[in-house]
């Protein structure tokens, strides 16, 4: 807990102006610009969405990291909840109506994770409409995130343990571009706007 | 902690929920209970099957008929954060009476002797599937599923103990 305050704290002195002309690295995380997303979570998986019966045609099957970043250009946001108020709103939005504009900066795939079951991230992401564009995967137990140092203790809002809300620009598993808002409840640095012209 | 049974005093605990206004609210179950008589039922996650197509359903629909029999209020809850379960409450647009109501840390659901580990599905820590009919905080009640079925815990059961 005390180190994500003095995250906090750190990531005070940047103004949103100088997060959003230049990638942050943070020199205490593990996560840093330059840094290997696959080799700092070995042995981690994620839930891509779906539906129950999907998963269990799919006999509960887990998606390596390796899959989704090696040899790819990705965009990957993550947030702290689904079904959750600035997550719903101005998060996902902001990425599934710019998802032309990525495609044509030659994305990949364009990925959403928080901590939550992949059932639930599904649902979610057909209310929101935007399976078509960005590709939803659940980090159920939070392993992803803590591997990262992106977990944040949200118990006093009533969500326990999820994530920070953050953005990343990987290519080939190697970070390029890292955001991550000083408090989850703001959405400064880690919409889609803001990572299109870091690309 | 083993299973909650009939005879047993109701454990206390804290639930979550979003109220008619939209405001998250956090309360006791013995607040919830206490001096009524309701039923209490578990289910092993939002936005699964069995849950969204017969367990939920069930309760919904019968809701008038368990109230006409004495019934004062009828709680669900599952292994979920308030947010989750608003938005899934939503996905029942007939629904009047069924509380939904969030465990998310599963210490309620642990303190019932029903939690359940699901994390080969990718969903962790949950419930059991379950119906109890509770009395002025005394179980009279307790139908518990074995894993994920759906054979005891509905509302017919219920019904047919009133």
């Amino acid at each position: 807990m005390a180190s994500v305050l003095l995250r906090a704290k750190r990531a005070g002195g940047f103004s949103s102006a100088m997060a959003a002309t230049a990638a942050i690295s943070r020199a205490f995380a593990s996560l840093s610009v330059g840094s290997d997303i696959i080799s700092a979570a070995p042995n981690v998986a994620l839930q891509k969405a779906r539906t129950w019966d999907e998963g269990i045609a799919s006999k509960f099957s887990t998606t390596p990291l390796k899959d989704i970043f090696q040899g790819k250009k990705v965009v990957i946001f993550g947030l702290p909840g689904a079904y959750t108020g600035v997550c719903s709103a101005q998060h996902v939005p902001s990425y599934r109506n710019n998802i032309e504009k990525f495609k044509s900066k030659g994305i990949d795939s364009v990925i959403c994770v928080a901590v939550n079951d992949p059932y639930v991230m599904n649902g979610w992401a057909e209310k929101l409409q935007a399976k078509e564009a960005i590709e939803f995967y659940g980090d159920f137990d939070g392993s992803f995130h803590k591997s990262l140092e992106l977990d944040l203790d949200l118990s006093a809002g009533l969500l326990g343990h999820r994530s920070q809300r953050w953005s990343a620009y990987v290519v080939d598993g190697k970070i390029k571009v890292l955001n991550v808002e000083k408090v989850p409840s703001e959405f400064k640095v880690s919409g889609g706007e803001v990572i299109l012209d870091q690309i | 902690m083993a299973p909650i049974a009939v005879g047993d005093a109701l454990p206390d605990g804290t639930l979550a929920w979003f109220d008619e206004n939209d405001q998250l609210q956090q309360g006791s179950v013995h607040s919830l209970a206490a001096g009524k008589k309701v039923i209490l039922f578990g289910v092993p996650g939002a936005f699964t099957p069995t849950c969204s197509m017969k367990h939920v359903p069930g309760f919904i629909e019968s809701a008038e008929e368990l109230k006409s029999k004495g019934v004062d209020e009828i709680l669900l809850i599952s292994v979920n954060d308030p947010f989750v379960m608003k938005a899934w409450a939503k996905t029942y647009s007939d629904n009047k009476h069924v509380k939904f109501l969030a465990d998310g840390s599963a210490s309620y659901t642990r303190a019932l002797g029903l939690e359940l580990d699901l994390s080969e599905k990718g969903l962790g820590i949950r419930s059991r599937r379950f119906a109890l009919l509770v009395d002025n905080l005394v179980v009279k009640v307790a139908n518990i599923e074995e894993g994920g079925a759906f054979t005891i815990s509905g509302a017919e059961e219920i019904l047919k103990a009133l």
